[in-house]
């Protein structure tokens, strides 16, 4: 009789492993923001010409990590020695997990905040409190955006 | 006299045992492994080439094929990332494709027909999708590769 086959198999085992760190990228559809002049009476809370600005924030984090967007002003708004008080800046927020504020030199303020990995998009519409009581001149300030994914 | 003449007949009309075919596989490395990396910058992550060497000796012109299944998806603790988001280039090709990990139904690496001797050297490059929806972590899981000659 002729010989049958024995089906045959030969096994090998591998291991995956995959490092997922935490990691944050966050991005301004603008990195300047501009208010135009304009009369307080008329225009007594002045828009960014600019108009809302979207906010994407990419976060991994734990399973119930908390990704917390916040702002800060350096300092006030300064044209040479006149001041403005940075407070006079504010913004309106959409987007889930964002927030209306008011901008602070001395204490971050929240933008928005998460649960868990993701990427989340909002958008930020700032607004200049327009006063007579301000000297003429062109004011400047820096603001810093800080994501961060605990 | 009679029982020596039938207990001859038997192991004469007893099909002669079976040649089974003489399959060799290894793998090398044995661990493989994904680094962390910004999904926007490395939206698909590459581990080291896996080196396969196989031999397959006895076949005749019958089949052989190389499967791999996982075991599950990666696990880190509670948190799962989908083993379909891991794919594979091979080569030479053929007899080696390209592929994407299951969990459920093994998949076909490499394929062909008779013998391949000697030792013969294959190259797998696995890939893992990467996401900004991962949570941290340290993924590992498990899979098998099986040489077979029905």
């Amino acid at each position: 009789m002729a010989a049958g086959r024995v089906p045959a198999a030969q096994t090998s085992n591998a291991t995956l492993n995959a490092a997922i760190n935490s990691v944050a990228r966050l991005s301004l559809s603008s990195a300047a923001l501009t208010f135009p002049d304009a009369d307080p009476d008329t225009v007594p809370s002045i828009q960014a010409s600019q108009g809302p600005i979207t906010v994407t924030a990419k976060a991994r984090t734990s399973p119930n990590g908390t990704v917390t967007l916040t702002i800060r002003a350096g300092d006030q708004l300064r044209s040479g020695l006149n001041t403005i008080p940075e407070a006079n800046i504010t913004w309106v927020a959409t987007g889930g997990g964002f927030s209306n504020g008011t901008l602070s030199a001395t204490t971050a303020q929240a933008v928005a905040t998460w649960t868990g990995s993701g990427v989340h998009t909002g958008t930020q519409t700032f607004f200049f409190r327009n006063l007579w009581s301000y000297a003429t001149g062109t004011y400047t300030l820096t603001m810093t955006y800080t994501l961060s994914a605990a | 006299m009679r029982r020596l003449i039938l207990l001859l007949a038997f192991l004469f009309l007893v099909p002669s045992p079976a040649r089974a075919q003489n399959l060799e596989l290894s793998l090398s490395p044995a661990v493989i492994t994904f680094p962390s990396s910004d999904p926007d910058t490395v939206p698909l992550v590459s581990a080291a080439p896996v080196q396969v060497t196989y031999r397959i000796r006895s076949n005749g012109n019958s089949p052989w094929s190389l499967t791999v299944l996982a075991a599950g998806d990666l696990v880190a603790g509670a948190s799962r990332v989908d083993i379909s988001n891991v794919t594979w280039v091979a080569t030479p090709a053929p007899p080696f494709q390209n592929g994407t990990l299951s969990k459920t139904v093994a998949q076909r690496v490499a394929s062909g027909n008779g013998n391949v001797n000697p030792n013969t050297l294959g190259s797998i490059t696995f890939r893992l999708a990467n996401s900004w929806t991962y949570n941290t972590g340290s993924y590992t899981q498990t899979v098998l590769f099986t040489l077979s000659a029905p």
